[in-house]
């Protein structure tokens, strides 16, 4: 079903340009072919409809091509962070209970052989077609899980194909447009490159990973590639403002960036809009369990660099409501996760099937919802970030549990503090949320230890098990953990006592 | 310069076992240094030098080691 508007742009214009990667091109028709292919290879191996396929592939075009023969096949695909270390790579393939790895090449030596297929090695071939309805699976994207392990949260056809159709339609997506594509596909980002673009026969042109350290080279190749929008994130597109060159590279085929992940600061967006005035900007918002589910078409002249930006109004056909007492954004509509996949199973959001506590007056939230057109779900999901409603758009004002966002990425404390506790010698550890001007965040780690074991043997066997962003940046060892009078760990003290020992220390660390 | 540099990286952009350990011609960029490391220092190094780095010199090749950093600072705080 998803591929359903992508399938129609192969039967009007097999010939159109899909996908460019470093002077590499692949037109709809051959992106097709070589997608049918492989799913049949998955369908030979016996991969059966909702089952999941791992990708083992850097974002470009065999992963677009590998993630199109698992939606192709009626499976569903877990994009993998090939930056993750082996071990965090092995348990997701566990945890996920994959039927199959697609990638090139051989076979990485942290998995099974017997999972492997190699895209290349796929002989030209069709694929059994499957009918695959909006409530199949089709897509697990890992994150880092409040439960203390990485968790995927699992996108039906449905969910996406909601988002894709509001997007595509918000930004009036057409065959002409050639969209800049830089979001990991095991980011959600990922899904407006792949479905709102490609449904509309447009061409997705992959940014260099390069170019990110050079922002004027960035904005050559914009230029030179005549990208007329980009969906990516606020730092980025800050670098960009800040040192791209813009004054003498007027990029005058942009019609639009949207930004997401984090927040963008405003005077940063506020250089971008200046440097940018034919430009329309976007604000998306939303965790990956609601896809997006508030936007915000920037509005210039409110933008004042002492005052954030609202995440705006309810997008897709979402509905939103704010907790009477908490705060917290309640979220239901087309666009919604299955909920959470673990353990080779299907797991609905918790509380989800309550009614939410809604605001006075029996009215939290506004609604676009469409009753005659889209489906909606029955269910809420409790997004954890506080908002408040003023005139009639939403904000946000942060987190109420203790998820960070760092560099983009989201890191629950929970999880380092798992891996940290299982180490011989540590007595108890906490990790905190460190303000960071780069990565928004950085993870901050007390530890309480056996005297023979130093913060080095921690940090080295962290290095092992999760990925750079969520390495501790400052490590504070304590004779013991504070706690509130409650008997519960005082997360604020832990937190101020970091920042202190980083400040009046003298060295590096 | 380069202790400045040094310094001021290792406390505010990367993490490092080590800093003293680190040498003035070591990868930076395999030592972490991202996009956003990358415009923080740029900040700081015009800041504190008062020197402007210009867009087009931004490059890996520029950024990769604190020789490489100190050497591009000073060429353009001279073509100034």
């Amino acid at each position: 079903m998803l591929l359903a508007p992508f399938l129609r742009q192969c039967g009007q214009q097999p010939g159109a340009l899909a996908l460019v990667e470093n002077g590499r091109c692949i037109r709809y028709a051959e992106l097709l072919a070589r997608s049918q292919s492989i799913a049949a290879g998955l369908q030979c191996m016996g991969v059966k409809p909702g089952q999941p396929v791992a990708i083992h592939l850097h974002r470009g075009i065999d992963a677009v091509i590998a993630l199109f023969a698992v939606l192709l096949a009626g499976a569903c695909y877990v994009p993998l962070d090939l930056k993750n270390p082996p071990s965090r790579l092995a348990f997701i393939i566990a945890d996920a209970g994959v039927l199959a790895v697609l990638g090139t090449g051989a076979v990485p030596a942290w998995l099974e052989g017997g999972l492997w297929l190699d895209i290349a090695a796929c002989p030209e071939s069709t694929p059994t077609p499957v009918d695959t309805l909006g409530d199949c699976l089709a897509a697990i994207l890992y994150t880092s899980g409040s439960t203390g392990q990485a968790r995927g949260v699992a996108l039906s056809h449905g969910a996406v194909w909601a988002f894709a159709q509001w997007a595509s339609d918000l930004l009036e997506l057409c065959g002409s447009d050639r969209i800049a594509s830089s979001a990991p596909f095991f980011f959600d980002l990922s899904t407006f490159d792949l479905y709102a673009v490609l449904g509309c026969g447009a061409s997705l042109h992959f940014v260099p990973v390069a170019l990110s350290l050079s922002p004027a080279r960035l904005s050559t190749w914009l230029q030179e590639h005549a990208i007329s929008g980009w969906y990516t994130v606020p730092s980025l597109l800050s670098f960009l403002a800040y040192k791209g060159n813009l004054a003498h590279t007027p990029l005058e085929h942009l019609r639009f960036l949207i930004f997401a992940g984090e927040v963008f600061p405003t005077p940063a967006l506020m250089d971008l809009a200046a440097k940018l005035p034919q430009t329309a900007l976007y604000n998306f918002f939303g965790p990956t369990e609601t896809n997006v589910c508030c936007y915000w078409p920037v509005d210039r002249a409110r933008l004042s660099p002492d005052r954030p930006i609202p995440i705006g109004l309810p997008a897709a056909a979402c509905e939103l409501h704010i907790h009477d007492e908490t705060g917290e954004l309640w979220v239901r509509g087309p666009t919604l996760a299955s909920g959470y996949w673990s353990g080779s199973c299907l797991q609905a959001f918790k509380g989800q099937s309550q009614v939410p506590p809604f605001a006075k007056g029996g009215l939290g939230g506004i609604s676009t919802k469409q009753e005659a057109e889209s489906p909606v779900c029955e269910n809420w999901y409790p997004t954890g970030d506080r908002v408040s409603l003023a005139d009639g758009e939403y904000w946000f004002h942060g987190r109420l549990g203790r998820m960070l966002k760092c560099s983009g990425y989201r890191v629950e404390p929970a999880e380092i503090e798992a891996s940290v506790n299982a180490m011989p010698g540590v007595r108890a550890c906490a990790v905190v949320g460190i303000d960071d001007p780069a990565a928004g965040q950085r993870p901050g780690l007390a530890l309480v230890m056996e005297p023979w074991v130093t913060p080095t043997d921690i940090r080295k066997a962290l290095a092992r098990q999760l990925p750079a962003y969520m390495q501790p940046s400052r490590c504070l060892v304590l004779p013991e953990l504070p706690y509130l009078p409650n008997g519960k760990l005082d997360y604020s003290r832990v937190q101020a006592l970091i920042v202190d020992t980083a400040f009046s220390s003298l060295k590096y660390t | 310069m380069k202790e400045k540099l040094k310094k001021f990286i290792f406390a505010e952009v990367i993490y490092h076992e080590d800093p003293a350990s680190f040498g003035n011609g070591d990868d930076l960029l395999e030592a972490g240094l991202d996009s956003m490391g990358i415009m923080r220092l740029i900040m700081f190094a015009e800041k504190e030098f008062g020197v402007i780095l210009p867009d087009t010199e931004i490059e890996p090749d520029n950024v990769h080691s604190l020789d490489a950093l100190e050497r591009w600072i000073r060429q353009a705080g001279q073509a100034q």
